[in-house]
């Protein structure tokens, strides 16, 4: 783009030098503690914290959470996205409109407001009771349950976002025509639509996963202590014990994950192309 | 570009530098809730007073008590407040000095308990809080710390945190309810994990028992009298219990920075908060209840606060160096059987 090479890079310069100081240098000096101990450089901080046994239940229930939250976001999210690009243009955009909605509400009062749905004497219970489903009131609050509903709700706009750009990209006749050719509604989702709309399921899965390992008021809200995740785990360790070492290498682990996660959903995909 | 930062930057440091000049200040560290009301009735009048500046930073204990220590050799801060082990922690930290009483005109005034609990009068107690616990009278009735494992409280009770300031005196009496009143816990503690099913959640913020009360998510939960008011004014038949084993709870002091740079305007600081005006007027405002003896309030605000000869006495406070000493070996436990 530019005839000299040395334009774009005086271009890119001030943004780098400013990502470098304010971002990557702090994010080193922070992860950097995580493998430092009195005696030097370790791993030993990392053996420590998943030789507890309530880490290693807080690092898989994250883990877990994520990935279920990730899964049902895309079944949900196809589906949405699918009837949406169906839409003639002025519908689809206030679907789309609509889908965007709860993005724009605060995060905290839409936690908040689960508390009041999911509640002993919330819409939920009352249902419930209702209908005869249950006797008494269930226990949503403060249980894995509550903290998955509330993750959910957070993120599953951004994988419809998501799919219904990949799908708009996908081309108009392949599921007509796969259905001529007498695929079922299985073949057609596994064999045409899904290879089509891959990076957009990888885009939103590494949204909705990293969010969800990442979320915070959700898991504080909805969870409590009973319900720890890393990133409450991590909140704890600081503003009760002081202490940065724990929450650096929580931290670590966490950015860890997203990578993977992001590693491992590009991987799929192209695995997929490549056969 | 850079020359209108630079200038920009000058000027900013020249406004700040002459703001500074201007007067005396000092710099307090507190807790961050009711600020509204301290800068009304504390801040705002000792500044007239004084004709000074009040510099207020605020945080929770840990934040704070971290930043007194950063600053140890060169003490930004001249006076704070803060719990009584927080302060304890604190002084063993050589962040504090004692304070010399004989500087306090309305020393003499106070409650025995709040003259020199940590000794050496390395903090003086300027309110302090009854713990019990708040209840649904028409739902269940409680007399004892051990009636929060009734059956009809069965996943409808909240407990604090281990590591809220609730968190250990409740579990302490709960020992003492179980005829087990050792510094370690452990009874309790297990006790506390053999329920944890039972037991809604296990909260850190007291503003969350309220709201989890209100909406009947709840029937109990040991709670600080600080927090008293919300209850009051929800449209139910809640209790405060007085169990038989008796009520715990904790008290705040004032601690001087060691080398603070500000002394005498501090001195003057906290003679002017434990005077029987100041007192008074937190009291009246359900701020603070009053460690000065002399402060007399009606029957109606009393009824909101910890208040009276009587109520101070009957109080089981953990001595700060029980809690402090033994901090970390509870957390462990309950992290090993609680928090799973």
């Amino acid at each position: 783009m530019f005839q000299n090479r040395a334009e774009g890079l005086a271009l890119v310069l001030p943004g780098v030098l400013f990502a470098a100081l304010v971002f990557l240098l702090p994010v080193g000096i922070l992860l950097s503690e995580g493998f430092r101990t009195s005696e030097g450089w370790t791993l030993t901080p990392y053996y420590e914290f998943f030789a507890s046994e309530r880490n290693r239940a807080v690092f898989l229930r994250t883990l877990k959470l994520g990935a279920l939250v990730t899964a049902v976001a895309a079944v949900i999210g196809y589906a949405t996205a699918y009837s949406i690009v169906t839409l003639p243009a002025t519908a689809r955009g206030r679907m789309i409109g609509l889908v965007i909605l709860p993005l724009m509400i605060s995060p905290v009062a839409r936690t908040y407001a689960w508390i009041v749905i999911l509640g002993r004497t919330g819409i939920v219970n009352r249902a419930l009771t209702f209908l005869g489903l249950s006797d008494e009131p269930v226990r949503f609050l403060f249980t894995e349950t509550a903290v998955f509903i509330g993750l959910l709700q957070l993120f599953l706009p951004l994988m419809i976002v998501s799919l219904t750009s990949a799908l708009e990209n996908m081309p108009k006749d392949a599921v007509p025509a796969a259905r001529v050719l007498g695929a079922n509604w299985f073949q057609v989702f596994w064999k045409v639509i899904l290879p089509l709309t891959r990076e957009g399921l990888v885009i939103g899965g590494t949204l909705v996963f990293t969010g969800s390992l990442t979320a915070f008021i959700t898991p504080a809200i909805l969870g409590g202590s009973k319900v720890l995740m890393l990133e409450t785990l991590l909140y704890q360790r600081v503003t009760v014990a002081n202490d940065f070492a724990s929450a650096s290498i929580i931290a670590m682990i966490l950015m860890v994950m997203s990578f993977s996660a992001n590693l491992l959903l590009k991987r799929l995909a192209t695995a997929r192309r490549r056969r | 570009m850079i020359k209108t930062i630079l200038t920009t930057g000058v000027a900013l440091a020249l406004c700040s530098g002459a703001a500074q000049a201007a007067d005396k200040k000092l710099v307090i560290s507190v807790y961050g809730f009711s600020q509204d009301a301290f800068k009304e009735i504390v801040y705002t009048p000792f500044e007239a007073m004084c004709g000074c500046d009040l510099v207020v930073e605020t945080g929770n204990s840990v934040e704070r008590l971290a930043k007194l220590e950063a600053r140890k050799d060169d003490p930004e801060i001249d006076m704070a407040v803060m719990s009584t082990h927080d302060a304890l922690a604190a002084s063993r930290k050589g962040i504090t000095q004692s304070i010399d009483t004989s500087k306090l005109t309305n020393y003499d005034k106070l409650y025995e308990i709040a003259k020199d609990p940590l000794g050496d009068h390395l903090g003086i107690g300027y309110t302090f809080y009854a713990t019990s616990i708040v209840y649904r009278s028409d739902k269940v009735s409680i007399d004892s710390w051990q009636d929060l494992f009734k059956p009809e409280l069965k996943g409808r009770v909240a407990f604090p945190n281990v590591t809220t300031n609730q968190g250990p005196p409740s579990l302490y009496m709960l020992g003492k309810a179980m005829g087990n009143d050792a510094a370690d816990l452990a009874a309790p503690i297990g006790e506390i994990a053999s329920h944890k099913d039972d037991i809604v959640t296990f909260y850190v913020r007291s503003s969350q028992v309220a709201q989890l009360m209100q909406q009947e998510e709840i029937l109990a939960a040991p709670v600080g009298r600080f927090a008293w008011g919300a209850y009051t004014k929800m449209d139910m038949p809640i209790k405060w219990a007085t169990p038989k084993e008796g009520q715990t709870g904790g008290m705040n002091v004032m601690i001087m920075t060691k080398g603070a740079k500000n002394e005498d305007l501090a001195y003057q600081f906290m003679d002017f908060w434990l005077s029987t005006d100041i007192q008074t007027k937190l009291a009246e405002a359900l701020v603070d209840s009053p460690a000065n003896a002399e402060v007399k309030v009606d029957a109606k605000i009393a009824a909101n606060l910890t208040y009276g000869e009587d109520t101070v006495k009957s109080l089981n406070l953990l001595p700060p160096a029980v809690i402090l000493d033994n901090r970390e070996k509870w957390l462990e436990e309950w992290n090993a059987q609680v928090a799973q």
